[in-house]
């Protein structure tokens, strides 16, 4: 077991991979380790740009996220990667293979790739991404690229930690296009038409920019590029828009509004599930509990009253400890 | 707590298929498999480091298995990084003793069940975290 | 209505005849059957159901001469020569390759004393992924698993003292991208022999799909220039090397990856189809390169089945050449093949059994009519053949030629109710699968988008699921499982010594050779990349100045760029 020492976190300030490697790994599996670091003040920096990518499957992210990051890692950039793919309900098991089509990167020093399942979270993301990510951003990350799962569903979690999100289509998603109007379609900082060799690419630009037009978002108008990922197209222009967003973010004072909204979600959302942890536990471990519970069971009393006697008994436990 | 393996096809090997199908049959036994496609030692380890791997596992058909194998090994020692590391595809028995000497926990045949494996993995990560 | 009675005329069976069997068979099964054990429905390898008993009509649609034929005759069902096996037994062709090029030449010597009538050679990773014995890359690989070839000198070694103008050469070159590198260094070589291109016989494999579907790999080329390559090496052949066979569509391997019996067939077909769509835009016609199109199956323990697929596979490559293509010339219309025995099939455990069904499987081969043959030795699953495993295959293989009679006469399984069944529906269903990957806009663009990889995938999964349920029977693993688990049998090794000498050959090559003509050479081929114009010529113009395959690949990888393979 690994515990946090002064030797360690020295370690990891002067760059040591496998000590970071081994801190994300505490993270990731939200050991007591993970919380503690992740409250330490050598992991409360904020700097690094955090890009989120999102878009229906075989939009060809992993292919996008592989050719930014070339490019980036030529200039000299320090990257972070985190990949999400799903976790089957039923085995709890996952398949993680985004980084199949990031092989190339295995060449270039600087660039961390981390891959999550989603271990039964909605949204798009793992639980214990923002917690990844704060890590690697303590690790001195100039750019921490996100891609979430990409179920084609709206993937909201992905906003509250990104400063920029890129939404990937394909030409001829017309109808997909329109399921996700209503929702992530409008939140988006870039738009990407990926593969736009392929035919509907202008199609798709024009149906875009009618949506964006729509768009509520008044200092920002979100550009649309068309990047043919596997040859490296249009990926130099989506890298300078990404630039460009980041100024826009600093130079509008957004920056930090972004920053504060996201503390404010990362202390609610952590609340959230401090609570139900302890309301689980104490559902499953109490005696007084259980035999309430069993009552509600037989329907010999309403859950509402239960629950509101649970809520009590807990409260009074953990406020005095 | 779920186990990452991470899963490569051993340097220029061409053979996906049993690398792919372990990979999948090991999610269904509710492990987290990292697939990596064709890659050398050094990127393996690099990768493994990454990843958080409590496994790596190596898969060749390619007569690779002892040159490129404990060189994995040897590689992930050097920087620091404890993963069980096991293979698998068409070596020959004779090989197993010297593989298993340069720290390759166990090597699995064509005709493994992928359970067998995954029993094994499941024993071996346990101890040694405990 | 006479139309109707006049085809009807032509029917195996009279229609009175086919209703009687009906009406008994009914009978039969609501009688005599019913209640008794094998009532469940029963089904092939690629998911045919089958059926407890074929009779008459099960056939009754069938047109003889339209639909069956005589041999070496339209639809070709029977086979593509009219005496077959009569005039020209089958070849034995036994794979080699290990070592130096000179281990290699050994072999083959050895192969040809004992009864080989062909050499053919494997070669290792690094030649087939396309890196010198000297690359980084190429650690630990040289002279594993196949044959190492870094320049002409060493295919000069290679064929040292074979009569390539007299027996035929198979270079199981795999990739097109190492088609064109080994075919140029091929060619180049007859003609500082003296010998003229006309004279060479031999078959490339050359399957685009070896380089983005089935095999995977660190570096690969994007589907489309891979693709270029392979229909540039069919191309050169068609005009330069008459007697060639430039490609070898590869069934063999999408099965061993992952896939059916049918779904192999169709995929070759189709890839048949697109290079042929691709030859004619490039202005050749159809009957200029057609008649030298060939395919490689890859044949299972599903005995008739398979049968039943080699026969379809010349039913349904006569269709597209006559229908789609409108091929004039008679041989533009045989697919002819090559099969090898299923590796994928072999057990570790008791690995003298391989013996059997590697039998099997051979004899399912010449019943369906193969051209020539490989029998898998019974140690693949320990290791490459030694000496003594590549000679019972070989010897395999004349038992089934010299003992048997089963070469006697042709296609005699013929006229079974059963095969002739499963032969139409085996069609029916490669049809099927043809017209999907059209539908999903043709097989390049299937492979680009990652649908055949997940088909291949899918399957294999699936398959292993079966195995490890014990829904598909292995015997010796999961059938009366074996008792024995460590079985001792010899191995071979690959010379350890070869990627030491390949090098130092590289170094002598590099200083005796005219670097300013190689990098010359280089530069024109870089250029010709992007031109809609043939690669061959200018690659064998780089070979002749001893450049190496690496050199000439990273050509390749440089100008086409590099494709991520799609697996998930």
């Amino acid at each position: 077991m690994v515990s946090l020492s002064d030797e360690l976190i020295e370690k990891f300030d002067q760059k040591d991979e496998v000590v970071l490697g081994k801190l994300l790994k505490e993270v990731e599996n939200q050991t007591e380790l993970g919380f503690e670091l992740l409250k330490h003040k050598a992991f409360q920096k904020g700097k690094a740009h955090i890009v989120g990518i999102t878009g229906p499957p075989g939009s060809g992210k992993s292919t996008l996220v592989g050719k930014i990051c070339k490019s980036l890692a030529q200039k000299g950039l320090k990257i972070g990667v985190v990949c999400i793919d799903p976790t089957s309900p039923f085995t709890k098991g996952a398949l993680l293979g985004d980084r199949v089509r990031m092989q190339e990167l295995a060449k270039y020093p600087n660039i961390f790739i981390k891959s999550l399942a989603t271990r039964g979270n909605l949204g798009g993301l793992a639980g214990s991404t923002a917690d990844v990510v704060q890590v690697l951003d303590a690790f001195d990350k100039d750019i921490i690229l996100l891609e979430t799962v990409g179920v084609g569903q709206a993937e909201f979690d992905v906003l509250d930690i990104s400063d920029t999100v890129v939404l990937v289509n394909v030409p001829g998603l017309g109808d997909s296009l329109q399921t996700l109007k209503a929702g992530i379609m409008e939140i988006a900082d870039l738009y990407v038409i990926n593969q736009s060799d392929r035919p509907g690419a202008d199609e798709s630009v024009k149906d875009l920019r009618m949506m964006v037009n729509e768009s509520k978002k008044e200092d920002w108008k979100p550009p649309i590029l068309k990047t043919i990922a596997t040859q490296q197209e249009g990926v130099e222009e989506l890298i300078d828009q990404i630039h460009r967003h980041k100024s826009f973010l600093r130079n509008s004072g957004q920056w930090a509004k972004i920053r504060q909204n996201r503390h404010m979600k990362r202390l609610r959302g952590v609340t959230n599930s401090y609570i139900t942890e302890i309301v689980e536990n104490t559902m499953r471990n109490d005696p007084l509990i259980q035999k309430r519970i069993e009552e509600v069971k037989r329907g010999e009393i309403d859950p509402f009253t239960v629950s509101n006697e649970i809520i009590r008994h807990l409260f009074q436990k953990q406020l005095t400890l | 707590m779920q186990i990452k393996v991470v899963m490569a096809k051993l340097g220029l090997d061409i053979h996906w298929r049993g690398a792919l199908v372990v990979s999948r049959m090991l999610r269904d036994e509710g492990m987290e498999v990292v697939y990596l496609g064709n890659q050398f030692p050094e990127q393996i380890v690099d990768a493994a480091i990454q990843e958080g791997a409590d496994v790596i596992g190596l898969s060749t058909l390619g007569g690779n298995h002892l040159t490129l194998g404990p060189k994995v090994v040897e590689i992930m020692k050097a920087k620091g990084m404890d993963s069980l590391v096991i293979m698998g595809g068409v070596i020959p028995e004779d090989d197993f003793p010297l593989l298993k000497e340069a720290g390759i926990a166990e090597i699995f045949g064509p005709e493994t069940r992928i359970e067998e494996m995954a029993n094994f993995i499941r024993a071996r990560v346990k101890t040694e975290i405990a | 209505m006479t139309n109707t009675k006049v085809e009807q005329d032509k029917k195996l069976f009279d229609q009175e005849v086919i209703q009687e069997i009906e009406e008994q068979k009914n009978r039969w099964k609501e009688n005599t059957v019913k209640g008794k054990e094998g009532e469940e429905q029963y089904f092939s390898d690629s998911g045919i159901p089958i059926n407890l008993l074929y009779t008459p009509d099960d056939v009754k649609d069938l047109d003889y001469l339209k639909d069956i034929g005589l041999s070496g005759e339209a639809p070709y069902v029977r086979g593509v020569y009219p005496n077959m096996y009569r005039g020209r037994l089958f070849t034995v062709r036994q794979i080699a390759g290990y070592g130096t090029p000179e281990d290699t030449n050994e072999r083959f010597k050895f192969l040809l004393k004992n009864g080989a009538t062909g050499t053919s050679v494997v070669l290792d990773l690094p030649t087939i992924r396309g890196y010198s014995s000297d690359d980084p890359e190429a650690e630990g690989h040289v002279g594993a698993a196949g044959v190492a070839i870094d320049s002409i000198e060493d295919i000069e070694a290679l064929y040292d003292g074979i009569p390539i103008d007299e027996i035929s050469s198979n270079i199981v070159t795999h990739l097109p991208s190492t088609t064109v590198v080994l075919m140029a260094m091929f060619a180049a070589m007859a003609e500082k022999k003296g010998i003229p291109l006309e004279k060479l016989s031999g078959t490339n494999q050359n399957d685009f799909l070896m380089e983005t579907a089935i095999g995977s790999s660190l570096e690969v080329l994007p589907p489309k220039a891979s693709f270029r390559l392979q229909c540039d090496a069919i191309e050169y052949a068609s005009k330069n090397l008459p007697r060639w066979n430039p490609v070898s569509y590869n069934g063999y391997n999408l099965r061993e990856a992952g896939t059916t019996a049918v779904q192999e067939v169709a995929c070759a077909i189709a890839n048949a189809i697109a290079t042929s769509e691709e030859l004619i835009r490039r202005g050749n016609k159809i009957d200029d390169f057609a008649k030298r199109l060939s395919f490689f199956w890859n044949l299972f323990n599903d005995f008739f089945e398979e049968i039943a697929k080699c026969r379809a596979s010349r039913l349904v490559w006569h269709e597209v050449m006559k229908d789609r293509f409108d091929a004039q010339h008679p041989k533009s219309h045989l697919m002819r093949f090559h099969v090898q025995t299923a590796g994928i099939t072999l057990t570790k455990v008791e690995p003298l059994n391989n013996i059997a069904r590697s039998a099997i499987q051979g004899l399912a081969a010449v019943l369906g009519g193969a051209q020539s043959l490989h029998v898998d030795s019974y140690d693949e699953a320990y290791s490459a053949p030694t000496e003594e495993s590549a000679l019972i295959s070989i010897r395999t293989q004349q038992i089934i030629q010299a003992e048997t009679n089963v070469v006697n006469t042709v296609d005699p399984l013929a006229g079974s109710y059963f095969v002739e069944n499963l032969t139409q529906e085996m069609a029916k269903r490669i049809r099927e699968y043809i017209a999907l990957i059209e539908d999903k806009g043709g097989l390049v663009n299937c492979v680009e988008s990652g649908w055949l990889h997940r088909e291949i995938s899918d399957f294999a999964y699936s398959m292993q699921k079966d195995i490890e349920s014990g829904k598909q029977k292995i015997v010796g693993l999961n059938y009366f499982p074996t008792e024995n688990n460590s079985t001792k049998i010899p191995v071979f090794r690959y010379p350890e010594a070869a990627e030491t000498i390949q090098k130092e050959k590289l170094q002598k090559l590099y200083a005796k050779r005219d670097s300013a003509k190689v990098e010359e050479t280089l530069n024109i081929l870089r250029q010709k990349c992007h031109e809609d114009e043939n690669l061959l010529p200018y690659i064998k113009d780089c070979v002749l100045e001893y450049a190496t395959l690496g050199e000439i690949e990273e050509v390749f990888r440089e100008e086409f760029g590099l494709w991520q393979f799609p697996l998930a």
